[in-house]
């Protein structure tokens, strides 16, 4: 087995990897780039803790070769906030208290930034859906609804003066 | 835990192919990995080398016209299927379908030729597929052949694909007019892969009657099965709520479903009764509508 | 999409019940949270577990030569060679409840138990290593069902337990008999409560450390630090005190997390062996298979009414599933078998619990503990009989339920209690939601829970909760809790009460928990006991504070002892005169320079007394559920929700909203969705594909109409409000299903399957009484 150098893009920042190629990309963000956010909670591609944002794109990073993200851009949930400041669904997930024990949460702020950026005036149903690849066994859904619809919205959007 | 293997990453469908033919049965193809790498990681698939068509964005394409119908690339993601206004407009059974399967981020990365390639008896789009008429285009180092989607399918998680094959693309033809397609699994809750399946597409003639049906259903067995006698019940004639019940009662005759711990075959049997009831009337509602 | 009413308000706290955002949000929401998941520590090994294949065996031989040859290797450990072998449990005062070894030295009792454990420099490779240890077992008999291991001729699991019964229980009052004379109605039912999985999104986890000066600290995924210090102590052969265990962030507890787990102690056995920290992390398989479940239970209840609908005697005798090892199942026993009585007045009850050994997963505690099974038993067959006697079925349940004041005869005193204005304010939901959909229906469930219970099972000389307020000079405040957050917020509730009662802001507070080293001892995040117990040690705690801080102000002010001082806000004031004072941290420099330069600390702590034998306080409510369910295919869909909810004074807003909705989502599960069947002592669908839950979109709106009450007992009037709300929605989606199609679902969780099987064999009755 031939180990492969590349180079992962992910919150903006380059990073270079000597890695097995069966890495999985949950498993090159976590162990080999050290940011742990990005969660693990089956083997079975269901439950949404691992997921990423590739190129826009909510992605369940256990079921991606790190290897075939080459060349994307990976954005976690440390890559939400810009400099410190929190992003609007950030922001909303405080206000409505859109997480208890907080495992699930890094996925779930990424498949619902993932969803705002793609869809404009969202109904409750496809709100919903937004997050249905995730399971929470917390917080019983409905507060994360209720954050996506606030930015949804327009809550935190920035006031221009 | 994966088996160690060689990463191959072609550039091309030709470099793909001739790969494949280099390392035949001790290697095998990644796509999406949606279902590829669970089976791996269970240790049902080890291999010395993979395959990436990933990145083969070539074969990423939808294609419609009213002539050939719709051509689907085999790397199309799952959710440029849900997205698309074309298929939309001529399909809208599949853009359903789509929207229903699995999840945004499975949708998001996997597609549709590594689906179908996979086999899964629970699969969403082979019913779907196969009730449109589908054919499927393999290729290989040797050239490329085309055939049905229904004959596509062997056995649980195995197709009629030869070792040194890719799927390169779907094709459906085109709807012929008043024609009705229509789809749904059985879950427990939303989204979730179906207990059982039943797609139906009919087409009805100016006078009202029916001239053609396929009726397949999904996870009643261990490939899709074409639900022939209940099509039997309907060809050649003016579809009424009793055909329609007859035809439910026919599919479930037709099916050779399995006990498991979410539904008895007997229970199963019942769904396809139901489902291919309710199907075939939305797809006859369809056709024969305006 | 949710709805928020709040009826009889008290007068307006500062921060109690105010949208307080949850203090460990901004670790949450920006990935920065640390779980036991995320540790890594220098030279960290890695463990896995070798598992029994056997629900029944004795351990003949165990050879790990081939696996300590694998490069990488560094030890592997087994019950026999390397554990004194204890046997724990977490019913500390009862030794023979102490029945589990964890890696067990001469057998294994259920598919899925730890053998023998690895550590490797990788976790591949420790994975490996497990194909490459050989065990020699002497498969025994083994039996699965609790109505075939009470058989005389069954397999004896455990040595000196006649017919595998492993606990006993019996609840009883008034003279049954006389008052089942009484009745004029009786109905008897039998019922099958299936299990459930935790399924925290965590799954169990620990890293272990032990170093050559005899110290072991391990992080772990836990609801209680404290028993898990002591726990480990005492297997490990340590001195508790030289056991320090840390939980970083929890992901989830559930019920699952304050027992001794494999993962614990495995990492503990291995890194003694090696002195390097080891992590043992399971897989969600593991997780399935290895972690304790709900327990199932038998039902038979027998209840006999007046025709006016006064209860009068109830009689319930319950077989339940205990599987291999105690846990907590002595307790989900009693409590099953109490709160099959709530909420209502009985004139005559028993209850005879019997807990069976069978060779499967053991069964403990999950969040409702005992208590959603005794409602889908019990609010289901008091809707049968409403429907039998042609009673309202809310004003009949409303005519015999508990009130403020009442004894529940030698159990219990009721000293707040809101259900009649639960009553109330469902009705008035119904009403609103006027003629529904013909394929949808409302199904109700009444129930009530604990805050905290009062046996001293574990055998501590602790108070049940402590908590120490330091206040710093620039008036900061360190708040030191035993308590534990999982998720439930309750490092958030207790900086809130701390805030309200020392008058600081809860930004100004940082709370400590999860660290044996530095917080004090206290019984964990369990039975929902930490807002009513943890609550009232704060709040103790704050106002020594405050006391201390106000002799000096009293002191400085030269005031009329007639007025008094208080502190809002970090402004300390007279309350005749709030303009007239001074800032907190003022007040904090002054008082501090007056201890010659110690900080001002306050203790506080709680235990219950005299309170009644199972809990000093109860949560009650009436919860309604809107269900949709297709007639042809059986399939259930949850259209909307009203829960009317009282828990004495609300302390943590947003905590409580996530409480009810999320303990909705799991009810809602285990009423309809969360099947775990077993099949020879095995596990069918240790998977989250093939174990069905609640998501996203399968979520109805869970309205919530709070009732206020005040509880003498509870901090400010507080009593739970997390476990409670797991109780009533299985026994409600149950009855909207009667209500729709007049069938009696014996079985939870309900499926469509069965349902259709029902309306079938309803057909076919119908058919036959009208040939008749």
């Amino acid at each position: 087995m031939e180990k492969k150098l590349i180079t992962l893009t992910v919150n903006d920042i380059e990073y270079e990897l000597y890695i097995n190629p069966k890495t999985l990309l949950v498993e090159a963000i976590r162990d080999h780039i050290g940011l742990t956010g990005t969660k693990r909670g089956c083997e079975t591609v269901s439950c949404g803790a691992c997921t990423v944002m590739i190129d826009d794109m909510a992605i369940k990073s256990c079921s991606v070769l790190a290897v075939q993200a080459e060349g994307r851009r990976i954005i976690t949930a440390e890559g939400l906030e810009k400099n410190g400041v929190l992003a609007p669904i950030q922001k909303a997930f405080l206000d409505e208290g859109s997480y208890q024990c907080g495992f699930c949460t890094s996925g779930m702020l990424i498949s619902s930034e993932a969803f705002l950026r793609e869809t404009k005036n969202p109904t409750e149903e496809q709100m919903k859906e937004a997050i249905e690849g995730n399971i929470c066994r917390c917080t019983g859904y409905n507060s994360i609804v209720r954050a996506i619809a606030a930015v949804a919205k327009g809550k935190y959007a920035e006031v221009k003066s | 835990m994966i088996h160690d293997f060689n990463y191959l990453k072609p550039g091309s469908v030709k470099e793909a192919l001739a790969m494949l033919a280099d390392h035949a049965d001790e290697c095998k193809v990644i796509c999406g990995g949606q279902s590829l790498l669970i089976v791996m990681r269970q240790g049902l698939v080890a291999v010395d080398y993979l395959i990436d068509l990933k990145g083969l964005n070539e074969l990423s394409y939808i294609k419609y016209d009213d002539k050939e119908g719709l051509k689907l690339g085999a790397t199309t993601t799952h959710r440029i299927i849900e997205k698309s206004k074309v298929i939309k407009k001529s399909y809208p059974v599949l853009t359903a379908m789509e929207e229903k399967l699995a999840s945004i981020q499975v949708r998001n990365w996997g597609t549709i030729g590594g689906n179908l390639a996979h086999a899964d008896a629970a699969g969403d789009p082979a019913p779907v597929l196969i009730s449109l008429g589908a054919k499927i285009k393999l290729g290989s180092k040797k050239g490329d052949r085309v055939m049905s989607l229904e004959e596509f399918y062997t056995d649980l998680f195995e197709t009629a694909m030869e070792h040194d094959e890719i799927v390169l693309e779907v094709q459906v033809p085109p709807a012929p007019p008043k024609t009705g397609s229509a789809y749904q699994k059985f879950n427990l809750i939303e989204n979730d892969q179906g207990i059982v399946a039943v797609a139906a597409t009919v087409t009805a003639d100016k006078g009202g009657v029916c001239t053609d049906a396929k009726i397949v259903l999904g996870n009643a067995g261990v490939i899709p099965i074409r639900a022939k006698s209940a099509e039997k019940v309907l060809i050649g004639k003016k579809l009424t709520d009793k055909l329609f019940a007859e035809a439910g009662e026919a599919a479930a005759g037709d099916a050779d479903p399995v006990s498991d711990i979410h539904s008895s075959a007997d229970f199963r049997r019942h769904l396809i009764k139901v489902l291919t009831k309710r199907m075939v009337k939305k797809a006859w509602d369809q056709a024969t509508k305006g | 999409m949710n709805k928020y009413t709040v009826i009889n308000p008290h007068e307006p706290f500062r921060v109690l019940n105010t949208h307080v955002h949850n203090i460990d949000g901004i670790a949450k929401v920006t990935g920065r949270a640390t779980y036991t998941f995320d540790v890594k520590l220098p030279g960290m090994l890695y463990g896995k577990i070798l598992r029994s294949p056997y629900p029944h065996a004795k351990i003949i031989k165990i050879d790990a030569s081939k696996a300590l040859a694998l490069p990488g290797v560094l030890a592997v450990v087994n019950g026999k060679d390397d554990t004194l072998g204890v046997k724990q449990g977490i019913w500390r005062r009862y030794n023979d409840l102490c029945d589990e070894q964890v890696l067990p030295v001469d057998k294994v009792r259920y598919i899925g138990e730890p053998v023998a454990a690895v550590a490797a420099v990788t976790e591949e490779i420790a994975e490996k290593a497990l194909d490459y240890i050989e065990v020699e077992y002497e498969v025994l008999p083994a039996t699965f069902e609790p109505l075939d291991a009470i058989k005389k001729d069954a397999p004896e699991i455990h040595e000196g337990f006649e017919r595998n019964i492993n606990v006993t229980r019996h609840i009883e009052w008034g003279e049954v008999e006389e008052a089942f004379e009484e009745a004029e109605y009786i109905r008897e039912d039998w019922f099958k409560c299936g299990g459930q999985a935790h399924m925290c999104m965590e799954t169990r986890a620990a890293v272990a450390s032990y170093t050559p000066d005899g110290k072991m600290t391990v992080w772990t995924s836990t609801q209680s630090a404290y028993y898990h210090q002591a726990l480990l102590a005492g297997v490990l052969g340590l001195r508790e005190g030289n056991v320090r265990v840390l939980a970083p962030y929890v992901g989830g507890g559930f019920g699952g997390k304050f027992e001794l787990d494999g993962a614990q102690f495995c990492a503990c056995i291995l890194s003694m062996k090696v002195r390097k920290p080891v992590k043992i992390i399971f897989t969600r398989e593991e997780d399935f298979i290895a972690s304790k479940r709900r327990t199932p239970m038998f039902y038979y209840t027998r209840t006999g009414v007046k025709k006016d609908g006064t209860f009068c005697a109830r009689e319930a005798k319950v077989f339940t599933n205990g599987g291999a090892y105690t846990g907590m199942g002595a307790t989900a026993l009693y409590l099953t078998g109490f709160f099959h009585s709530f909420p209502y007045r009985w004139k005559g009850y028993r209850y005879d619990g019997y807990r069976v050994y069978t060779n499967t997963l053991p069964s403990t505690s999950m969040r409702g503990f005992g208590a959603p099974q005794a409602m889908w038993c019990s609010e289901q067959q008091i809707e049968w009989i409403a429907a039998d006697l042609g009673l309202d079925p809310i004003e009949m349940r409303r005519k015999n339920s508990h009130h403020e004041g009442y004894v529940v005869p030698g159990q219990a005193t009721i000293a707040s209690c809101g259900i009649d204005q639960c009553y109330d304010e469902i009705k008035t939901w119904i009403k609103s939601k006027g003629k529904l959909p013909k394929n949808r229906s409302i199904g109700l469930s009444a129930c009530g829970f604990m805050s905290g219970g009062i046996f001293n099972w574990f055998d501590t000389p602790y108070s049940f909760s402590s908590a120490v307020v330091t206040v710093n000079n620039d008036g900061t405040v360190e708040l030191h809790v035993g308590a534990q957050d999982i998720g439930q917020g309750s490092n958030t509730t207790m900086a809130i009460i701390c805030a309200e009662a020392l008058g600081v802001k809860v930004e100004d507070i940082k709370v400590h928990s999860g660290d044996t080293d530095h917080c004090p001892a206290d019984l964990g995040a369990w039975g929902s006991r930490q807002t009513l117990m943890t609550g009232n040690a704060v709040k103790m705690a704050s106002e020594d504070a405050k006391k201390q801080l106000l002799e000096f102000a009293y002191a400085q002010s030269g005031l009329n002892i007639v007025y008094d001082l208080d502190i809002k806000e970090g402004w300390v004031h007279a309350i005749a005169r709030p303009e007239r004072g001074e800032t907190f941290e003022a007040l904090v420099k002054r008082a501090t320079r007056g201890k010659d330069g110690q900080r001002i600390v306050g203790r506080g702590y709680y235990t219950p007394h005299r309170k009644g034998m199972i809990s000093p306080a109860y949560s009650y409510m009436l919860q309604g559920v809107e269900v949709e369910v297709d007639e042809e295919t059986g399939k259930i869909k949850l259209i909307d929700s009203m829960t009317a909810h009282d828990c004495g004074q609300p302390i943590n807003h947003l905590g409580l909203i996530g409480q009810l909705e999320g303990a909705f989502s799991m009810a809602a599960g285990y009423g309809y969705l969360e099947y775990m069947p077993f099949e020879d002592g095995k596990m069918m669908n240790p998977n989250l594909v093939d174990y069905k839950m609640v998501r996203s979109t399968d979520m109805p709106p869970a309205n919530i109409a709070e009732i206020d009450t005040y509880e003498p007992e509870g901090p400010y009037g507080a009593k739970e409000a997390g476990e409670g709300l797991t109780n009533p929605t299985a026994a409600a989606i149950g009855n909207a299903i009667y209500h729709r199609f007049g069938i009696q679902m014996k079985e939870c969780p309900v499926r469509p399957e069965m349902i259709v099987n029902a309306l079938k064999e309803k057909a076919e009755k119908d058919k036959e009484a009208k040939k008749k």
